[in-house]
């Protein structure tokens, strides 16, 4: 289970991302999190995991205090948590499975992980990762070499390496066209299904956000305004949450 | 005097040009600069001719005195030793003043050090380093150890760090970020991070540069048996007062060699891309 | 018939290959052997270039001592050899040393531009074409390969031992990279000016004196400096060859370098490149 309780984070210019925030997510749920650019949003996924550390307030996963760890246990929380990104952050030089036995790295003490030596089981694990995501014949292609789509999913098939509990996606679609968008989504929803893993996404598109995610919390200047089912979302809690009506690069538009 | 007039009355100012002040500067510098070269007491402007320079290539490129082709030849043969000791001293130089530079690089990269004050200091101190010339390097080596082939090596070793630090950095800093962000956020520490997202990243530029610092210790390093080391420079410095065949010979084998390795590198270089 | 011939060489039919995870792990590129083995070739090598590296064993075996030595002589700068005072002359000293490798720096950087110039226009697609243009870029391919220091022993058995075989050589050399650099820049300037002074008939000079040169000059300037630089280092170490400048101090100096003179020589050196370095770039930031 992940916890927030009065997270406060001011960058050192002085811009306060969260003021205040009070979150409960239990296991297995799909989360998006909307909210205009600046909002917190990102700000509030990488607290999870101490990619931005808090100014104050806690962040618990599993009763673990995520703020007040560092070093040895900070990686060992980070490693059981698989990560999304919007430009999918593959290394572009490396095959596609290099890329996904990255997610096995901090499994293994530095030494021999450093020249690239990894157990059977992992590779084992990488490819099966890569299996799941269905591009298992792309294994030992550049992965710059693949679209962007797939780049995705081969970061998706990373962050399942990691064996994780729960997987944190900032904006994953965003830098993606439309059907490669919904494919990508299904994925995540299979993943959430099958595996029972947990999923926070911070969504640009708020249709889709509806549309996949069970819950959604919507984050306005650093607090959160809106959380619940997505059902429950209607105009005038988007307006809430946005401050104006949606603008038409907000929805995919099906 | 700036304003011109036009016939219908109206003028037009034109504005100062700034060669009126660069020119006087560059010419001034010129004729400042020409002195101290003319100052030198062994240059007499008198004496200086240009079929003297030709003299001097026919005497380089041609067999001197009862001297054959042959003998031409076969001195180049004779130069494998030093050219052996040109390579080694320039290739073991190249490869472990790389590796040397490697740490010094990270440490001076603003992406990696997010410490303003160590990757100052480093820089700074390496931009220092930096200025000290190959010869002056190999002189100080020579100093310490003795002539011969080590202090070559040394010296090779220690300007390859030199140049390879900065360029290092420099590229170091260019790389694309996000999957280092990536490895963080599957809980590699900072060494796996760099290992696995920043070093496949600059690995072949790393290369490439290796091969061109090569090229450059190759060019330069003849100049380093004046001071002490070996290789090819020592043939050219023994035969420079009366054997300006046998110089020749060995400039036309060290023009070869470098002309190899040019080719190769460019060659691996290309592949690289 | 393929069934026949199937059964002629004894091929059976080949299953429907379905990928799974086990047997594409069997396919993995083993990479790592050549890796392995190119590092092992790559020590080795290294090893094997120290194998008889010749050295002075009683230097070496010294070392704490020079170390020492060197700490305590390094901070007795030999001031009467930096001013050229008694027992040296003041041309034979830092001073004036450092000066004179300066202007054949200087001078041998503007030799070189004003040279590269023409090479420039003639390795350049814009100017002369195509087929001349990857002439005259083989031509600045091999100025630049050649090394400085063989031009260096050349022109000082030509000239004779002073600054000005040194101002030569760093000019010559300096043809290469200016004339390679001047030509891209010309080959990327912007082409319409020259369209129209051809419509107001001009010619080739013309077109180079008005449409050229005022686009260029600012980025030409700019990479002279640059080389003047490289220039500054090169300068201060030709003298070794007799080439004049800073290096001639270290064969002043004798055979018997000691920390007093080398200090000397290593500060001069230190503050002419960095004070260069800060002028130079300063000027070619004020040029952009």
């Amino acid at each position: 289970m992940l916890q927030f309780v009065d997270v406060i984070k001011t960058y050192p210019n002085g811009v306060q991302a969260l003021r205040g925030v009070n979150l409960k997510i239990a296991d297995g749920e799909f989360v998006a999190i909307i909210g205009l650019s600046g909002a917190g949003k990102s700000t509030l996924l990488r607290a999870i995991n101490k990619m931005i550390p808090i100014t104050s307030g806690k962040v618990e996963i599993d009763g673990i205090d995520v703020s007040t760890i560092k070093g040895r246990r900070l990686r060992m929380l980070r490693r059981s948590i698989g990560m999304i990104f919007q430009s999918f952050n593959l290394v572009k030089r490396m095959s596609v499975f290099n890329n996904v036995l990255m997610g096995r790295v901090a499994f293994h003490s530095a030494f021999l992980t450093l020249f690239g030596v990894f157990p059977k089981e992992d590779k084992l694990l990488a490819l099966q990762s890569l299996d799941t995501m269905g591009i298992l014949d792309k294994a030992f292609i550049r992965a710059d070499q693949l679209s962007g789509g797939q780049q995705q999913r081969v970061a998706l098939a990373r962050a399942l390496t990691q064996k994780p509990k729960l997987i944190l996606a900032d904006e994953p679609v965003a830098s993606l066209d439309p059907i490669t968008t919904v494919q990508v989504m299904d994925d995540f929803a299979r993943i959430n299904r099958d595996f029972g893993i947990t999923i926070v996404a911070n969504m640009h598109h708020v249709d889709l956000a509806l549309k996949y995610a069970t819950r959604i919390i919507g984050i306005r200047e650093g607090t959160v305004v809106f959380d619940g089912l997505s059902s429950e979302i209607n105009d005038q809690i988007l307006v809430d949450i946005y401050g104006r009506s949606l603008k038409h690069d907000e929805v995919l538009g099906e | 005097m700036n304003k011109i007039a036009l016939p219908n009355g109206k003028f037009v100012v034109k504005p100062f040009n700034k060669m009126w002040i660069v020119l006087p500067i560059l010419v001034g510098l010129v004729v400042l600069f020409w002195q101290f070269i003319r100052m030198d007491p062994a240059f007499q402007p008198e004496n200086i001719k240009l079929d003297q320079l030709k003299i001097i290539l026919v005497k380089l490129f041609t067999p001197k005195g009862n001297r054959t082709w042959e003998d031409y030849f076969k001195f180049m043969l004779k130069l494998e030793n030093p050219l052996i000791a040109t390579l080694k001293m320039c290739f073991a130089g190249t490869i472990i003043g790389s590796l040397l530079a490697i740490p010094f690089a990270i440490l001076s990269s603003k992406n990696i050090v997010k410490y303003p004050p160590i990757y100052w200091g480093f820089r700074t101190l390496l931009n220092l380093f930096r200025t000290i010339p190959m010869v002056v390097l190999a002189i100080i080596a020579v100093l310490f150890i003795g002539t011969g082939l080590l202090a070559g090596i040394i010296a090779i070793t220690l300007f390859t760090f030199g140049v390879m630090s900065k360029m290092l950095y420099e590229v170091i800093e260019t790389v694309d970020m996000n999957p280092y962000e990536a490895l963080e956020s599957t809980g590699a520490n900072r060494v796996t991070a760099f290992r696995f997202a920043v070093v496949p990243q600059i690995m072949p530029i790393f290369i490439s540069y290796l091969l061109y610092v090569f090229e450059i210790n190759i060019r330069a390093s003849a100049i380093l048996a004046y001071v002490g080391a070996e290789g090819l420079g020592v043939a050219i410095k023994d035969n420079t007062l009366y054997n300006y065949d046998r110089v020749g010979a060995t400039i036309m084998v060290l023009l070869v060699l470098v002309l190899i390795i040019q080719t190769f590198s460019g060659w691996v270089r290309r592949r690289l891309q | 018939m393929i069934e026949f011939l199937r059964r002629l060489f004894k091929i059976k039919p080949q299953p429907k290959s379905v990928l799974t995870p086990e047997k594409v792990l069997k396919r993995k590129p083993k990479r790592w052997i050549m890796n392995l083995l190119f590092t092992i070739a790559m020590m080795a090598a290294v090893a094997y270039s120290f194998n008889k590296a010749t050295y002075n064993e009683i230097r070496l075996r010294t070392f704490d001592i020079s170390f020492q030595t060197m700490i305590r002589q390094l901070g007795m700068i030999n001031w009467d050899f930096f001013f050229g005072r008694e027992p040296w002359e003041f041309v034979d000293g830092i001073v004036f040393m450092t000066i004179q490798t300066l202007a054949i720096a200087f001078l041998g950087t503007l030799l070189g531009a004003i040279l590269a110039l023409p090479f420039g226009f003639l390795a350049s697609k814009n100017i002369v074409g195509k087929h001349v243009a990857v002439f005259g870029d083989f031509l600045l391919t091999v100025i630049r390969v050649f090394p400085e220091i063989i031009l260096a022993i050349i022109l000082v058995k030509g000239f004779g031992m002073n600054a000005f075989a040194g101002l030569l050589t760093i000019g010559l050399h300096s043809i290469g990279m200016l004339g390679k650099l001047f030509s891209e820049t010309i080959d990327a300037m912007d082409k319409s000016p020259l369209e129209a002074l051809d419509a107001v008939g001009a010619t080739t000079f013309d077109k180079i004196r008005y449409g050229i040169i005022p686009q260029v000059l600012p980025d030409l300037t700019s990479v002279a400096l640059y080389r003047l630089d490289i220039n500054v280092r090169s300068a201060s170490v030709l003298g070794i060859i007799g080439a004049g400048g800073l290096g001639t101090t270290l064969l002043l100096a004798g055979d018997n370098w000691g920390w007093d003179t080398i200090g000397a020589i290593m500060i001069a050196i230190i503050v002419m490149v960095v004070t260069v370095d800060i002028v130079s770039s300063y000027l070619r930031n004020k040029l952009i």
